[in-house]
This record gives structure tokens, C-alpha cells and sequence, in this order.
């Protein structure tokens, strides 16, 4: 564990945590229904589609912020770096401001076709950039909101040979790397992992003491909230000084190769909007069960 | 801390304000292109893709802390607990989370600690908090309003003591007009400032309905009165008035609290709506302790530097019908997609057609549309008016003639965007009940809430009849007239442009109609006041100025019409601006066929010169 003290000046910076933090855009969760499939069925059209973070890239950006500040005195303690992986286009530089005016130092974007990634391609690129970069964590969201694949950070830890964990909810900076609690189906797991390490989270990483830094005091507790922090209006007007490097696939010596092919997608069934009441939970029970068979 | 509240109440409050930030997009960047604007002086920190990050953000923050506590503040209201006033839960938490993210801060100038954004941000940022919470975005409105007056008229001193502090959340703020007897009529206010020896004044008086008179949310616990009050031996009337700043406790010059100023609060209202707003009688100078500074330390100059708060406010009136009707709306469409009753009015012989949702029904299309085009007229019309203020600050001691244009065209639309959108923003609250039916007299549903909380906003800052009369009395004629030519002139010179359009030609016979008949009527009333027929002016000057607001926003939506099918043409009918697009052209052609037709028709009651509400004797009104 970190001092809660203040660290003098030299020692400070060994300890600054540097995270590279992938954020993706997605068709805005809210706005789903404006999704459309294209007209042959091989893939889902992004024209005039409202941007938004990842909501899971949004959970670990929060968690990565966590580590690298002194809440309590509204200090950056260490660095965060965006990579955007995507097309040099308005949603994705404003999804990618936007995590730099909640508190990341810097960005980058690698340009590509949208059509050109899935998560194999992904994955390249994430290990090519931290090899660059060494951070001490690669930390993104257990999965995305549109592919649901739940698999770039595990190939990302592979390429790089990193520990991996997945699904951290409760994460403490232990010496040389962390203690973190992981959520399963079973019950609660605790695993400690040395950096550099590959990690990824959940929304459970909002809970108000769900990360200890050493640095931010232990007893400081986060608001209680179903959301990640907003870019206060300063931020947001700084952040478009903050450096920002965009680069091509060509220059990381990747082909974007895909291996994963999409042969057809569907739209979910319209609901039929019918409404069934029933006389008592039992047979609500049965309705759900043997019928809808939902539960 | 005790808590005045029942457990967990926060943990059940939900959001339901809704709000169309595309339109939002559209009105800055395609209709009034604030663009030009951006990326220099004094606009230099600015461009679109900062304010498209504000405005977002903002909505965020109205929808996540605003939104839940709308409901809880309505409900719950305020409480007086040992002469203070307590705020609804959440709204303290609410107060810290809004100025730590610097909202409320957006247009303010650099001078006092703001981000210095065009007023059009300023503007639209008031819709999102306004829209979330009406009652809780009166107390951080009015401190900032009260602390643009001291801004503009304060000493040096003055300034650099109370105008950051004002702004960032430490104090809070208000205006003090109102008497028991001086309402309305602000000049027969009878509270008093005596000169003391050392230049301060000592206060005495009640004043009542003062918004956010006291409260429990302001960092450092003060809160600054700016009083209106009459210095010993000044004349009667609202001539004699002088200004006051009256904090609630004495600080010294580094603003540190050091004593009660004896402000008492006396009682608050029990009210219609905005519950969670505190509107309280208050009492200055009971044990004769309370002490005030002159604004700017001159005296009898109070009714002018108060309108430079009226005006800030009016707007702000304007702000809040909009606010709560555009989400009464979106809330009206929602549920009218989604409940099922009745079959279409196509398989009105088969008893067994299925039940259909009742926005297919054609007396709701008619209900919604209505709603839909006076929302985005009135939006487009208080946006209209934010981006002359954004122009004329652009001008300012560039092109002194060009500013001055723009100046009148604020001076103009403001008493319509105050009065306009207030009664018609209850209106559409009104609208969206009868959409609902019968739920949406309930509780359940937040559109009740709306229509309550809106009545205010025809009432206070001076009544919509004074807006009026405003207009018609002081505006039209203003600078010679040349305020109100121009406004006309922008129109006509938009119906020559387009009146062989392919698609809006008859729509925009209808604009002329209505542009004549404005133009008609502002004619008669010259020759009315020529004639000195003053008593007819009231009994139809809010008429005119409905006429006159109908005609601006049939225009600015047949404006938007016209740049919507051009927009069309490069839209994909998949995308979803297709249907954005489509919304304006359908909005617009219904406005200009189903309202502006009124305006003639109302030009037609006035000049048939009615004066029977003046003719007729007291007695014989009824028993």
C-alpha cells in the first residue's frame, strides 16, 4: 500500500500509475431504436446514429481515474491515456474530448473503418500501442454495448503476455500492482495481480468505495450514483488543449484483418404492445415460466 | 443531521424530464448560425464542438440529479424550522453537484469567474435545468440575476465583493420588490432606507413573494437582498426609489459572515406549484439592525437598475414556459405511442379491429402537432432573440449601426418571449393532460406537476397584461418606430424570397396575411394614441401581442421549413434527420394554416374597437 501521507516530489513521480484506457463509440444505448440494418442483412448501418462512450468504457475510464487522483484534494496524482479506435469523424473526437475533459491527460486515435475491426483487430492494436506506451494497466470495459463480444481484453493480455482480470469491482492498489475483488456467478473472488496487467470492469466499480488508492483517502467515499462522473464546464473548455496524436494503422504495422465475419444481422421482433393481466403471482409465475419461458 | 425527510426517499425519486437537443442543434448551427460567431473575440474559446459537449453534459446533469428531485420538491416543499427556511431533500447536494461543475457559469463573463459563451448557450443550458426542476434552478437563477445587477451598476468594491461569490454557489441571491400593497404598482412601495453617518442605510420594511428569500443550500450561508426602498424625504412614486444590496448576515471586505443582519423571514406561501421554491415574506429592520449599501452609491436610480434584473428575468420567465412544456410534450408523445385505446378511425364499422395507439388517432395528431410547432416556435423565438444578443455583443464598438439593430430587436421580443411563452408553455401543460386523459391528472405521471408549476410564469415579473402593455405603450415606438419596421422588414423581405416556393407558397400567403394584419393593427393603435384613446389600449394589447408573437414564430418556423426540405434533399429516408426534417415541414405548414389564420381574425376584433369591459358598471358585473 501507498502512504496516505503526501508523497515528497521524486518519489511521487515513481508512483504515478500510467493507464491506458480504450474508449469506443457506440449507437447511444438511449437512442437504440434509431439502429438500423442495412438492406442486404450484412451489417448494421451507422449513418445518423447519436455517439456515445461505451457505457462499459465509461465504468473503466471512472475506475482509472480513481487510481490516478487525490479526490479528496481534487489532484491527478497519475496519467490516463485515451485510445480511440475508429473513424476521424465528429462522434468519435467528441466521445474522446469528452474523457478528456473528465481528467485524462492525453489521446490518441487510431483511424480505421468501422467495417474493418472486430475484436481480433482490436486487440492488435491495443498491444501494439501499450508495448509503445508501457502503461502500467490496460483497463477497459468487460465488453462493448453494440458487439457484445466480451473478448478484446482477454486477446489484448495475450498478445502482450499480461496478467488479465476480468470483471473487477473492488480493486486496491497493493505493492507493485492490486488486490481486486472479482464478481462472478459463484460469489466473490480475490485475486491480487502484479503490473503491468490487463483489467476490465463492470458498472459495480461505481460503487462509492469500490477503489482504494492509497493516495485518495481510504475513508473518502464517491457519491452514490448509477453513473460515471461528468466533465465539470472547465474541464470540458481545457480539454481541447490536451494532447492529442492521431495515427494510422499503417504506421503500428497493422492489417486490419478481420476474423470474425458477420454473414447476417436481424432486428429484434417489434413487440406486439399486447397486454395480458393475470389474477395472482402464480400464475404470473407460470405465464413468465411455461409460456414466455423469460424465467 | 436530523432530517426533516421520510428514509430513502432519493433512493425512489425517478427523472422524467425530457428534452430535444437536436432542435437545440438545429437552431444554433443550421437556423441561426452561431458558427460565424465562434473561434474569435469575444466568442475565442468557443466552437461547436465545445458547446455540443456543454449542452450534452448539461442535459446529463439535468436528467441524473435534477430530474429525480422534481417530484420530491413538489410533494415535499419547503419548511420553516426556527425562522430559516428548509430546502427539499437533495436539493442541498443538488446546489454543490451544479456549481462544482460550473453550469451555471457558462455565459457568465471571464470577469467574474465565468467561461464567457455566447448567451444562445446561456440560454438553452437555462431550458435543460429550468425543464429538470423549475422550482430548484429559481434559487442559483435569481442569485445570478441579482448578481448581474451589482456586475453592472456596483462599485468597484462592490463588485469584487459580491458578484464572484454570488455566482459561484457561496451566496445566494434575490430580488425585493413586492410589497403587500405595491404589487404591480412597484411605486407605492413604503420600505425605507435612513441615511447613517458612516454612508450605509438603515432598512425597514416587509416585503412578500420574494423567490429563494431564504434558504439552506449557499456554501457560506449568506444570502444578498438586492431591496428596493425610498431614502428619507424622496419623492412619491417610482421615481424616489433607490436600490439596495442587503445581505442577510454583515460581512466585512474579505466576505466573511460577521453578524445577523436582522432580515427575518416571516412565513412562506403554500402555492399552486413550484413547491420546492421558497417564496417567503420577509421583514428587514424589525429590531432596527438591518443595514444596506446603495448599488453603485447613487440614490433614486432604483427602478432602472432593478429592469436590468426584470429583463435578465423576463427572458428567464420566458425560459421556464418553454422548458416545461417541451418536456410536457415529449412526455405527451411518449405515452401517446405507447397507450392502446380504441380502434382507427379507418375500421370505425369492424368492432373487432385491433386497438391502436392513440397518436393514431387524428384529434391527437392534431393535439401533438399543435404542441410540436409551438414549442420549437417559442424555442426558436427566445433563440432568435439570445443570438441578437450574441450578434450585438459580436458588434459592439465594431459596427455601432448593426448593434443597434440588434439591440432593438431585444428590446422588442422580449415582452413576447416572456408573455408568449408563459401562457401558451400552460397551455400546451394543459394539452398534454388532455393527451394523457384521465392519467394525466394523476400523480403518476409528471405532465400535472408541469401545468401547476407553469401558472406562475404568466404572474410574476410583471404580469403577461403589463408585457403588454410593455409593447405596446413603450416597445413598438420605441426609437421611432424603427425597431418594430425592422422586425416587419426582416419578415416581408423572407415572404418575397419565398413566396413561389414549391412546397410552403400557401403557407406562406398565409404569413403575409397575418404580417398585414400585425402591420394593420400597429397602424390603428398610432392613430388610437393620436386620438387619445388611451382606455382601449388595455382590453386588447394582449391580444396584439399574441398576434405579434404568432407572426414571428409562424415566420421562424416557415424559415426552418423552407432550410429543412433544402436539408432534405441529402438525407437518406433511413436517417434519422429524415424524420427531423420532415417534423419541421409538417410543424410549419400546420402553424401557418391553423394559427396564423387567427391573427387576422384577432385584427379583425380589435379594430372593431369593443369597449364594453369599460362601459359597463361595476354593479352590473353580477351580485
Amino acid at each position: 500500500m501507498f502512504d496516505a501521507e503526501p508523497f515528497p516530489e521524486e518519489e511521487e513521480s515513481e508512483a504515478r500509475l500510467k493507464i491506458l484506457v480504450p474508449i469506443k463509440r457506440v449507437a447511444d444505448p438511449e437512442n437504440a431504436n434509431k439502429v438500423k440494418v442495412s438492406a442486404d442483412g450484412t451489417q448494421v448501418t451507422s449513418e445518423g446514429l447519436e455517439w456515445a462512450i461505451n457505457p462499459f468504457d465509461e465504468w473503466s475510464l471512472e475506475a482509472a481515474l480513481r487510481l490516478t487522483e487525490n479526490r479528496a484534494e481534487k489532484k491527478r496524482t497519475g496519467e490516463i491515456i485515451i485510445v480511440g479506435i475508429g473513424p476521424n469523424d465528429d462522434g468519435m473526437m467528441r466521445t474522446l474530448r469528452s474523457a478528456l475533459a473528465k481528467g485524462a491527460e492525453r489521446g490518441i486515435l487510431v483511424e480505421a473503418d468501422d467495417a474493418s475491426l472486430d475484436s481480433s483487430v482490436v486487440a492488435k492494436i491495443l498491444a501494439k500501442i501499450a508495448e509503445k506506451e508501457s502503461p502500467d494497466v490496460v483497463f477497459l470495459g468487460k465488453q462493448t454495448a453494440d458487439g457484445d463480444s466480451n473478448v478484446a481484453g482477454t486477446i489484448t493480455a495475450e498478445h502482450l503476455g499480461w496478467p488479465l482480470v476480468n470483471y473487477a469491482t473492488q480493486i486496491t492498489v497493493a505493492d507493485g500492482g492490486f488486490t481486486i475483488k472479482r464478481e462472478l456467478d459463484t460469489g466473490v473472488q480475490t485475486v491480487s495481480v502484479k503490473t503491468p496487467c490487463v483489467l476490465t470492469s463492470s458498472d459495480r466499480i461505481l460503487h462509492p468505495s469500490s477503489v482504494k488508492n492509497g493516495i485518495t483517502p481510504d475513508d473518502f467515499a464517491y457519491p452514490e450514483s448509477d453513473h460515471a462522473r461528468t466533465a465539470p464546464l472547465r474541464d470540458i473548455m481545457k480539454a481541447k488543449s490536451k494532447p492529442f496524436e492521431t495515427i494510422t494503422l499503417d504506421s503500428l504495422g497493422i492489417e486490419a484483418e478481420t476474423t470474425v465475419e458477420y454473414t447476417q444481422f436481424e432486428l429484434p421482433p417489434a413487440r406486439s404492445g399486447e397486454t395480458t393481466y393475470v389474477e395472482s403471482v402464480d400464475e404470473l409465475v407460470q405465464k413468465l415460466h411455461g409460456d414466455a419461458k423469460v424465467i | 443531521m436530523h432530517s426533516y425527510y421520510p428514509e430513502d426517499l432519493l433512493a425512489h425519486a425517478v427523472n422524467r424530464y425530457k428534452a430535444d437537443l437536436r432542435d437545440m442543434r438545429f437552431l444554433m448551427f443550421e437556423q441561426f448560425n452561431l458558427q460565424d460567431l465562434l473561434g474569435k473575440a469575444p466568442f475565442g474559446d468557443w466552437d461547436q464542438e465545445n458547446i455540443e459537449m456543454v449542452i450534452s453534459e448539461i442535459y446529463k446533469f439535468a436528467t441524473s440529479v435534477l430530474g429525480p428531485l422534481n417530484q420530491i420538491g413538489d410533494e415535499h416543499g419547503c419548511k420553516v424550522v426556527d425562522g430559516s427556511v428548509i430546502t427539499p431533500e437533495g436539493f442541498k447536494d443538488a446546489w454543490a453537484k451544479l456549481y462544482e461543475a460550473g453550469w451555471r457559469t457558462v455565459a457568465v463573463s471571464p470577469e467574474f469567474g465565468g467561461m464567457g459563451s455566447p448567451a444562445t448557450i446561456g440560454i438553452l443550458t437555462d431550458e435543460l435545468l429550468s425543464g429538470a426542476n423549475t422550482a430548484f434552478n429559481m434559487y442559483p437563477g435569481l442569485a445570478m440575476g441579482a448578481a448581474e445587477v451589482v456586475g453592472h451598476f456596483g462599485s468597484d468594491r462592490q463588485k469584487k465583493l459580491f458578484v464572484q461569490r454570488m455566482l459561484d454557489g457561496r451566496w445566494g441571491g434575490t430580488m425585493c420588490l413586492t410589497e403587500p400593497h405595491a404589487g404591480s404598482d412597484v411605486g407605492a412601495s413604503t420600505t425605507t432606507a435612513k441615511k447613517n453617518e458612516d454612508g450605509t442605510y438603515s432598512i425597514k420594511g416587509t416585503k412578500i413573494y420574494i423567490s429563494g428569500g431564504d434558504h439552506d443550500l449557499s456554501f457560506d450561508d449568506n444570502i444578498v437582498h438586492l431591496v428596493l426602498a425610498r431614502i428619507d424625504g424622496a419623492v412619491a412614486g417610482t421615481k424616489g426609489l433607490s436600490l439596495f444590496i442587503v445581505p442577510k448576515r454583515r460581512v466585512d471586505d474579505d466576505g466573511k459572515n460577521l453578524r445577523d443582519n436582522d432580515v427575518r423571514v416571516v412565513s412562506i406561501e403554500h402555492k399552486m406549484g413550484i413547491n420546492g421554491s421558497a417564496t417567503c415574506v420577509l421583514s428587514f429592520g424589525e429590531d432596527d439592525e438591518c443595514l444596506g449599501e446603495l448599488i453603485g452609491e447613487v440614490e433614486h436610480h432604483g427602478m432602472r437598475q432593478m429592469f436590468k434584473m426584470m429583463n435578465f428575468a423576463r427572458i428567464g420567465v420566458g425560459i421556464q414556459g418553454l422548458a416545461v412544456a417541451s418536456s410536457a410534450y415529449l412526455n405527451a408523445l411518449e405515452y401517446a405511442r405507447d397507450r392502446k385505446q380504441g380502434s382507427s378511425v379507418k375500421d370505425w364499422k369492424d368492432p373487432s379491429a385491433p386497438r391502436v395507439p392513440i397518436i393514431e388517432h387524428p384529434n391527437i395528431r392534431k393535439d401533438l402537432l399543435e404542441m410540436k410547432a409551438k414549442v420549437e416556435g417559442i424555442r426558436a423565438l427566445i433563440v432568435k432573440l439570445s443570438t441578437h444578443q450574441d450578434r450585438e455583443t459580436a458588434l459592439a464598438g465594431k459596427d455601432d449601426a448593426s448593434a443597434a439593430y440588434h439591440k432593438g430587436q431585444i428590446n422588442l421580443l422580449t415582452p413576447l418571449v416572456k408573455a408568449y411563452s408563459s401562457d401558451e408553455g400552460f397551455e400546451i401543460c394543459a394539452k398534454a393532460i388532455q393527451v394523457y386523459g384521465g392519467a394525466g391528472y394523476l400523480r403518476d405521471h409528471p405532465v400535472e406537476q408541469y401545468c401547476r408549476d407553469a401558472k406562475i410564469f404568466s404572474i410574476y415579473e410583471g404580469t403577461n397584461a403589463i408585457q403588454s402593455l410593455d409593447l405596446v405603450g413603450r416597445k413598438l415606438g420605441q426609437a421611432g418606430g424603427a425597431n418594430t419596421q425592422a422586425f416587419l422588414g426582416d419578415i416581408q423581405k423572407f415572404i418575397s424570397a419565398n413566396k413561389d416556393h414549391e412546397l410552403f407558397a400557401d403557407a406562406i400567403k398565409q404569413l403575409q396575411k397575418a404580417h398585414e394584419a400585425v402591420g394593420g393593427t400597429v397602424m390603428l393603435f398610432l392613430g388610437w394614441f393620436q386620438s387619445g384613446f388611451m382606455d382601449r389600449i388595455p382590453l386588447v394589447s394582449e391580444r396584439f401581442l399574441k398576434m405579434m408573437s404568432e407572426l414571428a414564430i409562424g415566420w421562424l418556423l416557415l424559415e426552418q421549413a423552407v432550410l429543412a426540405k433544402e436539408k432534405l434533399a441529402d438525407v437518406s429516408d433511413t436517417h434519422p434527420d429524415h424524420a427531423f426534417y420532415t417534423g419541421k415541414i409538417h410543424g410549419a405548414i400546420y402553424f401557418a394554416k391553423n394559427i396564423l389564420p387567427t391573427v387576422v381574425g384577432t385584427a379583425k376584433v380589435i379594430s372593431l374597437a369593443d369597449t364594453s369591459p369599460n362601459e359597463i358598471p361595476d354593479a352590473a358585473f353580477g351580485i
